[in-house]
């Protein structure tokens, strides 16, 4: 305590009272009874990314103009963002808080933006750690072999991947035209895994070179990701008259010839996103291509965004239209369609499609390609992998297979899904590879994050400003070639788009919380705010004032 | 009004509101932080119209309410910048505790209140109660008459709180005053500079200088002997005010003084009323005079705080009859002008005859009438009489 003072006189004495020393002494602490907690809490986006991307926290990087700490956060759970950031359905968007106030974040745009950054700066992971002497074999190279590659090397194990075909990628360089994905792009992505030390052996296919009782024997672990290939059967009289989806899409991506489809009248059966990537990939080259779909345009499982695409191509959709009979007649094929009508949902949720009695008509078309979904090669594996559904199992938390050190997953375990689903997966199963390689348990307990919610956002310290949308071809220029149609954001527009988001739940400095504390008793240490509890009261202003949800009260009583 | 020598002013006809923001421009306020209330948000339009435009080197702070802008001007005054606010009514007394805490610190703060009649039931016309019921609070008060008064005296509250360190009330009554144009004389800044230097608080707080204020202090603490200081800096107040009146005066001609004395030399029958009514009894009592000869004069009270016992007492000592005109009341007390008043002749051997009138209450309408009436009522008094409500609608209301 200061010591007292004594005045002579009436004169000495100031005209306010003033404290002669500081106040500090006084630890108003002691008053509290509820604490500010900071904290930071999981953005919904952040929750809705199958990968668990910590968007908030990168783009933090992009507004600071700091791209090389916006790769290193991006690259920690998100392998391959100049892919996702192209094909991904953004489920991160779907979440987004800023819909309910205007207009949802372009994440993936801005998720794109830094992945073609560390596509030019050369990819590179920082401190990899050093080898565990732990040898792991991948067999397949798409989305799934490709992000456990990965995330394995960045536990410092290796990692040689096994593929069928002469080029690694999978359904990335197979299946997805290069108007959505550009193949240098991918490539770049590969070279990347080849940096990171991984190994490749291409012209490898399961069952034919290489086999998996040999694997695990060299190997110290095993992960199967080989995705799903075999086109579904419509059991429908003439079916072998039908082109394959998938093969079409492998051929045109293969730079196979095309130009018998050119002018020609093609029908794709199914509206999937398979049915979607043929029918734009037939408008480009050349074709007149339609969709015959037996539900309506409700029920059709592509996704959205490509469906509106498809549509401003300028491709006619036929709804309610089940081809019954395909006849082969002298090079042209002749359908037999039925008219349907939707009945009672089924256990998809989706209302079913039941024949009209007599609506049965014909058309001719020059090819009739079916793209009705795919499933896994359900032969490929022996007994001991299957699951009581006759299906490769694997579990959907770990990865493991029924046989110790062997794992799988993607679409061959999960069917047809997204590229971010399958890195997902990958990323569960790299993360019990690695466990199983410790010998720990892998089965992981897994708390899930608190999630600012909506109610959470002070929205008041936010202006309304609209989305900003990526550059792209006209529908009249693109539907001319496989040029990328989606243009990559400027600096200007993503530093615009960043600006917009909320940083729901991570803290970006703002400085609210210090400017308004009314004890001074927010510190601000290395660019963060820090709580000095010795002189909080426990107001609570900082944390009403927070605009993104970070600090709690929490009762201390 | 005196002798024009310098004139490097402009005149503009201005609403009395906006003398106030002028004023407070000319007099180079730093800090002015406000919450909007009728009559008086023009004044703080206008200010931040002012800020707005760079033509006033200042920062406006915008608040939730008039507690948090009397917080702000304190804030802000404690560093040692000049500071300003505005208010009324409801929104003086939401700042009643602070008003308190700006006087204790001793704070030059500077605050317009346009006089209207405190709630319930709501009104927004003129009367004094709002800047009354303050009248404890340690702030000196002024109260103007017209709107060249009212620019000129914000320069002058400044002048006065910087010497003493004591916040003033400036007074101006709703509608009246505030929302009536009159042409001013808005003096030339370097006029204004040259009056009033910049804001030297001795115990500013800075990053240097850091202190708690205003903190505990014990009952044998000297919170006695700043009382007492305080009392002390009001009565040192009274030739500060004097002073600066006489300088104002030498520098832009216009003299403003504790009290305005009108056709009060040989006056048995004094009239003592405040702000912008004393217009209306000046110029009746001059008709009067004009008309029958009375020897009436009117004695206008400028500034209530620090009260100048001596010069009342002098002035009213020897005179016949004194009314008071009051647009104000203490319930269950009276004229709260009248009871200063009475108090000031306590000493005074030859007392006259005091009468206590209470009119004008919610911006009821004051005319010549009612003052020619209300010298004719006293007429017919021969003695003392405390609260006489002229104007009071007893029979056939009919409102």
């Amino acid at each position: 305590m200061a010591e007292r003072i004594r005045y002579k006189n009436i004169d000495e004495i100031p005209d306010v009272a003033l404290s002669t020393g500081t106040t500090r002494v006084l630890k108003t602490g002691s008053w509290r009874n509820v604490k500010p907690v900071i904290e930071n809490k999981a953005a919904p986006c952040l929750k809705a990314c199958p990968l668990g991307t910590k968007i908030p926290h990168y783009f933090y990087w992009i507004i600071e103009k700091d791209l090389e700490k916006a790769a290193d956060v991006l690259l920690e759970r998100n392998p391959f963002p100049a892919i996702t950031g192209r094909v991904c359905p953004a489920f991160c968007q779907i979440g987004c808080n800023r819909k309910r106030f205007d207009e949802r974040i372009s994440i993936r745009e801005l998720e794109r933006y830094v992945g073609d950054y560390i596509i030019k700066r050369g990819y590179k992971i920082k401190e990899l750690p050093s080898d565990t002497g732990k040898r792991i074999a991948v067999i397949g190279s798409g989305p799934a072999g490709m992000a456990v590659a990965y995330f394995l090397r960045r536990y410092g194990h290796s990692v040689t991947i096994f593929e069928r075909e002469s080029k690694p990628g999978g359904v990335l360089r197979y299946g997805i035209p290069s108007y959505r994905l550009p193949k240098d792009i991918l490539d770049k992505e590969f070279e990347m895994l080849l940096n990171m030390g991984i190994k490749i052996e291409t012209n490898k296919e399961l069952g034919k070179d290489v086999y998996l009782d040999e694997l695990r024997q060299k190997f110290d672990a095993v992960f199967i990701g080989i995705g799903a290939w075999v086109e579904k059967r419509m059991r429908m009289e003439g079916e072998e008259n039908l082109l394959s989806g998938v093969h079409f899409l492998k051929d045109v991506n293969e730079g196979k010839e095309t130009s018998k489809f050119k002018g020609k009248k093609v029908a794709v059966i199914g509206a999937g996103n398979v049915a979607m990537d043929v029918v734009r990939t037939l408008k480009r080259i050349g074709a007149e291509p339609c969709i015959l779909y037996r539900r309506t345009e409700k029920e059709m499982p592509a996704l959205e965004e490509e469906r509106e695409k498809a549509k401003a191509d300028g491709i006619p959709f036929h709804f309610l239209t089940l081809p019954i009979k395909a006849e082969n007649r002298n090079g042209k094929i002749l359908l037999t369609n039925q008219k349907m009508k939707l009945g009672e949902p089924d256990k998809s949720g989706r209302r079913r499609p039941i024949p009209i009695e007599g609506s049965e008509f014909q058309e001719e078309y020059d090819f009739v390609i079916k793209a009705i979904g795919e499933e896994a090669d359900r032969k490929i594996l022996p007994e001991e992998y299957l699951g009581e559904d006759g299906w490769p199992y694997a579990d959907k938390k770990t990865g493991a297979t029924k046989v110790e050190g062997v794992f799988a997953g993607g679409d061959f375990i999960q069917g047809p899904s997204t590229v971010v689903e399958a890195e997902a997966w990958a990323q569960r199963a790299a993360r019990s590879i690695d466990r199983f390689l410790k010998g720990e348990d892998i089965n992981v307990k897994e708390i899930p994050p608190r999630t600012v919610s909506f109610m959470l956002i002070r929205t008041e310290y936010f202006d309304k400003a609209p989305a900003i949308h990526p550059q792209e071809l006209s529908v009249e220029e693109r539907i001319k070639s496989f040029e990328e149609e989606v243009k990559t954001f400027s600096e200007e527009m993503a530093l615009k788009e960043a600006k917009r988001c909320f940083s729901c739940g991570y803290c970006n400095s703002c400085g609210n919380c210090y400017v308004y504390c009314p004890d001074m008793s927010i510190l601000w240490k290395d660019g963060k705010p820090v709580v000095d509890y010795d002189f909080c009261k426990g107001c609570g202003v900082c944390a009403s004032e927070c605009p993104r949800g970070i600090i709690q009260m929490v009762s201390e009583i | 009004m005196g002798d024009l020598k310098t004139k490097k002013g402009i005149k503009k006809v201005l609403y009395g509101n906006h003398a106030v923001s002028y004023g407070v421009k000319v007099s180079r306020a730093q800090v002015i932080s406000a919450y909007p209330i009728t009559p008086q948000t023009q004044v703080v339009e206008l200010l931040s119209e002012m800020v707005g435009k760079g033509e006033l080197d200042a920062t406006f702070v915008n608040v939730e309410s008039e507690h948090s802008a009397m917080a702000v001007c304190i804030g802000a005054s404690i560093t040692g910048v000049r500071t300003f606010t505005a208010t009324s009514a409801q929104g003086l007394l939401l700042m009643h505790e602070l008003l308190h805490w700006a006087a204790g610190d001793r704070l030059p703060i500077v605050m317009a209140v346009i006089n209207r009649a405190v709630a319930a039931p709501w009104s927004i016309w003129s009367d004094q109660n709002d800047s009354l019921s303050q009248r404890d609070t340690g702030w000196m008060k002024i109260y103007c008459e017209s709107n060249q008064e009212v620019l000129d005296s914000v320069i002058l509250a400044y002048k006065v709180s910087e010497k003493v360190f004591l916040p003033s009330m400036l007074v101006l009554d709703a509608f009246i005053l505030s929302h009536t144009a009159e042409p001013v004389e808005v003096p030339a800044q370097e006029e204004v500079d040259e009056f009033l230097p910049p804001l030297e608080l001795p115990h500013a707080l800075t990053p240097e200088k850091p202190y708690a204020i205003g903190a505990v202090v014990m009952p044998d603490g000297p919170y006695m002997e700043l009382r007492y200081k305080i009392q002390k800096a009001m009565e040192k107040a009274i030739p500060e005010i004097e002073k600066a009146c006489n300088e104002f005066y030498e520098l832009f001609g216009r003299k403003w003084e504790f009290v305005e004395e009108f056709m009060m030399d040989d006056a048995d029958v004094v009239l003592i009323t405040s702000g912008a009514v004393s217009s209306t009894v000046k110029y009746t009592v001059n008709e009067i005079r004009k008309r029958e000869g009375k020897k009436i004069g009117v004695l206008r009270m400028r500034i209530l705080r620090p009260f100048h016992f001596e010069k009342i007492r002098k002035i009213l000592s020897g005179r016949k009859k004194v009314i008071v005109l009051d647009r104000n009341i203490s319930f269950g007390l009276g004229g709260i002008f009248f009871n200063e008043i009475r108090s000031s002749l306590y000493s005074v051997s030859e007392k006259p005859i005091l009468l206590g009138y209470i009119w004008g209450l919610g911006g009821r309408d004051i005319t010549p009438k009612d003052v020619e009436g209300v010298i004719k009522d006293a007429e017919k008094r021969e003695k003392d009489e405390d609260i006489i409500f002229w104007g009071l609608k007893k029979e056939n209301i009919n409102l």
